[in-house]
């Protein structure tokens, strides 16, 4: 009976999560291809847009910036950044979206805003969205949806990974190259651990 | 050919399985952090070293793996105001490093996390630039895990289908994980 229901959760969590499987096996295989640490550069920027503000003249630049933020709407964005002065002494900050960076300027003396999109690709997308969860990610409903679905598939990968071991276990512990390849991947992982520690 | 399908979805389940144990129980340790405590060790320490094996940034990091029990990448090497300050990283420990040059002193703060953290730093350990060779091992383990991934979750697909067991409850649930899943990713790409 046990079995039974394990066999079948086991499948039922497959089916339902597949989406994210495919979302994180793209995403493993893509990180390989990351730059190393210190070597990233923000892609060209792919649509700029400007509109008018004129901010209030008792702020501090942190709450200027915040100001400027709200004013611009931008849609799965994950909070500002970075907030400084550019060459020519405007406002600036950058803000982090599940589709790639925007760099915010404040032209001040132009009462107006201009926003640069660096389009992150669609597997910088992938990537972003594979670390959502429910209280992590964009407030957009869309990003808020998937991180639901993103934690549910957490858990059942974990569920899946223990349950497909008992499957083994309760069916074909005997099997030869079963028990080498456990064996293997064990001795792999505790050397690996053992190395890294 | 099921047989051939069930054998493979079984031999790389049990390959990769400490794999996707250490991706899901990260996973969570990410999701939860809030709730669980920080499992985190400072230790400083002040050490002895020969100034003339200190020549350089990369000629004291090695000075320092090869007779001072440090290992991992070296990184953010910064040299200003006559300090020399670098760390020394890998999953789970990184020491950050100052020396002044012609000294015969190295301070070292040593920060190291339990096996949780641990966890999560082998997550995002990838690449194979790394000085480290135990983490580029770690960064194909994660390469050939999420190829295996891919394969793993076709093969089920393939596997439920010829089971000919609860099409109907699988076909709805296929479905609905694909139109949700694959509807809140497009929406959000679109925004």
């Amino acid at each position: 009976m046990f079995y039974k229901w394990s066999k079948k959760i086991h499948m039922w969590s497959g089916l339902l999560t597949f989406t994210a499987f495919v979302v994180w096996g793209i995403t493993g295989i893509n990180a390989v291809f990351l730059p190393a640490p210190g070597e990233y550069k923000p892609p060209e920027v792919s649509r700029t847009q400007e509109f008018p503000f004129e901010g209030p003249g008792n702020l501090d630049d942190k709450e200027l910036a915040k100001r400027v933020y709200e004013a611009a709407e931008l849609k799965m964005a994950g909070g500002h950044y970075n907030v400084h002065r550019d060459d020519d002494q405007n406002l600036a900050f950058n803000v982090f979206t599940s589709n790639g960076p925007w760099n915010v300027t404040y032209l001040e003396s132009e009462k107006r805003v201009r926003v640069e999109f660096r389009d992150g690709g669609l597997a910088g997308f992938l990537s972003s969205m594979h670390t959502a969860h429910t209280r992590r990610g964009a407030p957009d409903i869309s990003a808020r949806l998937y991180g639901v679905y993103n934690e549910f598939a957490t858990w059942a990968f974990l569920f899946m990974s223990l349950s497909g071991v008992y499957m083994w276990i309760a069916t074909r512990p005997g099997l030869p190259w079963a028990r080498i390849c456990i064996g293997a991947t064990t001795i792999v992982t505790v050397i690996l651990w053992w190395a890294v520690r | 050919m099921f047989r051939l399908m069930r054998n493979t979805h079984l031999i790389l389940g049990l390959v990769f399985f400490f794999f996707a144990f250490i991706f899901a129980a990260s996973s969570l340790r990410i999701i939860y952090r809030p709730w669980l405590p920080e499992d985190r060790q400072n230790q400083e320490q002040t050490i002895q070293i020969d100034a003339a094996k200190a020549t350089s940034p990369r000629a004291l990091a090695l000075e320092l793996m090869r007779n001072h029990d440090l290992s991992g990448d070296l990184r953010q090497v910064n040299e200003s105001d006559g300090v020399m300050k670098f760390r020394i990283a890998r999953p789970g420990t990184n020491a950050a490093v100052e020396y002044v040059p012609g000294s015969s002193e190295v301070k070292i703060n040593t920060q190291r996390w339990g096996w949780q953290e641990m966890l999560v730093q082998l997550h995002v350990n990838h690449g194979f630039h790394h000085d480290f060779l135990p983490a580029s091992a770690w960064a194909l383990l994660s390469l050939l895990g999420s190829i295996a991934l891919l394969l793993m979750g076709a093969i089920g697909i393939y596997l439920w289908f010829c089971l000919n067991e609860d099409r109907l409850i699988g076909s709805v649930l296929l479905v609905f994980g694909l139109v949700y899943g694959l509807t809140s990713l497009i929406w959000s790409r679109m925004v």
